[in-house]
């Protein structure tokens, strides 16, 4: 009995780490079939790794991987820290008062549906493609999740909570500041967490469609060079940026809000 | 008696036509917001204080929108040629996604071993943002109707394999409990309690899809398309015509507002169990 018990154990712990390390094999295995049998249409690994030292060792556009890297961080950095803050405020603003709620809050309903990058060519035709479109871009595609998540966690504040605080005597600042938006944190950070990868992505399209520095230019470089390595090198980093991102905001949410799970 | 019952009535009215009044003011004041943006950008370009080749009037905006319903130029398609095109490639990228990406986070939920199989895979195309696989794509497969459907498979298909492994992972061990002692076997409870918890999750997956396809799209067809509305603002850039750039972009918001309103009357109807409960 016991030894049937501790085969089936056997069988279902092999199974249990086998399978994720089939799945990364098969990955890497069809990888490197696809690209020996197609090399115009899949670089192999080893060509992928090569030019991902070429660019540290011969620049692009006299910039490093790293460097491109940065300048598209500093992008999303910068459009990031003025969208909290105009977001989050307007969140708020159009969430706890009712009569800015219409006013504005019609505006907004308007202009939400219009996908940031719908927004690229009408940019570019106003400021051109230097450094301060892009980062308007980001602005525009990160304010509007901010916004939403902002005012649905205001407005979902139990009454209950409000009433009691209006029955102890607090005033409408009291109430807003002690009680509405501690509780809308999680989902302000919600809010923050959207925010930062819709700022990632919409400043990828801003930098494929014009730029000299920044890893959506280096995706448009290897694409219109045929350069497929540098292509997949770009993608690989873009996603572990993003990926690395996510991780920290995650790490964030606990320290913000420890009591959502 | 009867007079108390009389003076609760006529509070109750007058209490109801005081929220009437006041839902009746809320809806000035949202007019009125729409409205003044409308008259200041109206006032600003004809004062001269913008440029008219910069950013054209409201009026001259509705002038091109009736012009391209019936008028192939700049891009070479009528409005409705661009929108069809369009939608064509987002939906059938859509419903790829929902048909592929549902049942899969669902499996992954349900059975560890699906879990461990497929997630390191899902894990390694998740954190790439769908516009970085365009280039990859175009030199696969072209500039066609499935290249693009792809593109959009792969920024629907995440949403949804998320929202329904959270879905079932959510569902109440009791109600599982409770089938387990009637008997039922491990697929039963998962086609009769796992899919049905799971299904308000499983909407919100894909509300999120649809919104990710429909600016997906957008960023596909600017990059490779010859038909769509993506691709008519890029060449409405190119032409230098703002005003095709705005029509495009009112066009694109419109839809996509229309695409999540049919989404959630689509939701209401699958979960009327649940609303009604």
């Amino acid at each position: 009995m016991d030894k049937i018990n501790d085969r089936q154990k056997l069988i279902r712990s092999i199974l249990y780490w086998g399978l994720p390390v089939l799945a990364v094999l098969l990955i890497a295995f069809g990888w490197v079939m696809f690209s020996g049998q197609h090399p115009e249409l899949m670089p192999t690994p080893a060509e992928v790794w090569e030019r991902l030292i070429k660019t540290f060792t011969k620049p692009i556009a006299k910039t490093s991987l790293v460097g491109h890297a940065w300048a598209s961080l500093r992008r999303v950095l910068l459009a990031l820290f003025v969208a909290w803050a105009f977001g989050i405020s307007f969140g708020i603003l159009i969430g706890w008062n009712k009569k800015a709620r219409a006013f504005f809050g019609s505006i907004f309903e308007v202009i939400r549906p219009i996908p940031p990058i719908a927004w690229i060519p009408i940019i570019i035709m106003w400021f051109g493609i230097g450094e301060f479109p892009k980062i308007l871009l980001v602005f525009i595609g990160t304010f509007v999740p901010l916004v939403i998540n902002t005012s649905t966690g205001i407005e979902m504040v139990d009454k209950i909570n409000i009433d009691v605080g209006k029955i102890f005597g607090g005033n409408n600042r009291q109430i807003l500041k002690d009680i509405v938006i501690p509780t809308a944190l999680p989902s302000i950070f919600a809010g923050i967490r959207t925010s930062v990868s819709s700022g990632w992505t919409t400043v990828l399209a801003a930098e494929m469609l014009g730029a000299k520095e920044g890893l959506g230019s280096l995706v448009t470089k290897g694409w219109q060079g045929s350069d497929l390595a540098l292509v997949l090198v770009s993608v690989i980093t873009i996603a572990i940026i993003g990926a690395i991102l996510s991780v920290i905001l995650q790490k964030l949410e606990k320290v913000v809000c420890p009591w959502n799970d | 008696m009867a007079a108390d019952k009389k003076t609760l009535e006529a509070g109750l009215a007058s209490w109801k036509k005081q929220k009437k009044n006041e839902g009746i003011k809320y809806i000035f004041l949202s007019a009125a917001g729409i409205l003044s943006v409308l008259i200041i950008w109206q006032l600003v370009v004809m004062v001269g204080l913008v440029d008219e080749k910069m950013l054209p009037a409201p009026t001259k905006i509705l002038d091109t929108l009736l012009f391209k319903v019936g008028n192939k130029a700049p891009d070479g398609n009528m409005l409705l040629v661009n929108i069809i095109a369009s939608l064509q490639v987002a939906l059938s990228g859509f419903l790829v996604a929902i048909v592929v990406g549902v049942p899969l986070g669902l499996l992954m939920g349900w059975w560890t071993y699906a879990d461990r199989f497929i997630r390191p895979i899902f894990e390694l195309v998740r954190p790439v943002p769908p516009i970085a696989w365009i280039p990859l794509v175009v030199v696969w497969m072209g500039v066609g109707l499935k290249a693009k459907a792809l593109i959009i498979f792969f920024t629907a298909f995440v949403p949804c394999v998320i929202n329904s492994y959270t879905g079932i992972k959510l569902t109440d061990q009791t109600l599982i409990n409770v089938s387990r002692t009637f008997g039922a076997s491990n697929f039963e409870i998962f086609r009769k309690v796992g899919i049905p918890s799971s299904l308000p999750m499983v909407f919100a997956g894909i509300r999120v899809a649809i919104g990710n396809s429909w600016s997906t799209l957008v960023a596909a067809e600017m990059l490779a398309a010859s038909a769509g509305l993506g691709y008519m603002i890029q060449i409405g850039r190119t032409v230098a015509r703002p005003d095709i750039v705005i029509v495009g972009m009112v066009v694109i918001g419109a839809i996509g507002a229309i695409l999540s309103m049919f989404l959630s009357k689509a939701e209401k109807y699958f979960l009327r169990w649940k609303i009604n409960r």
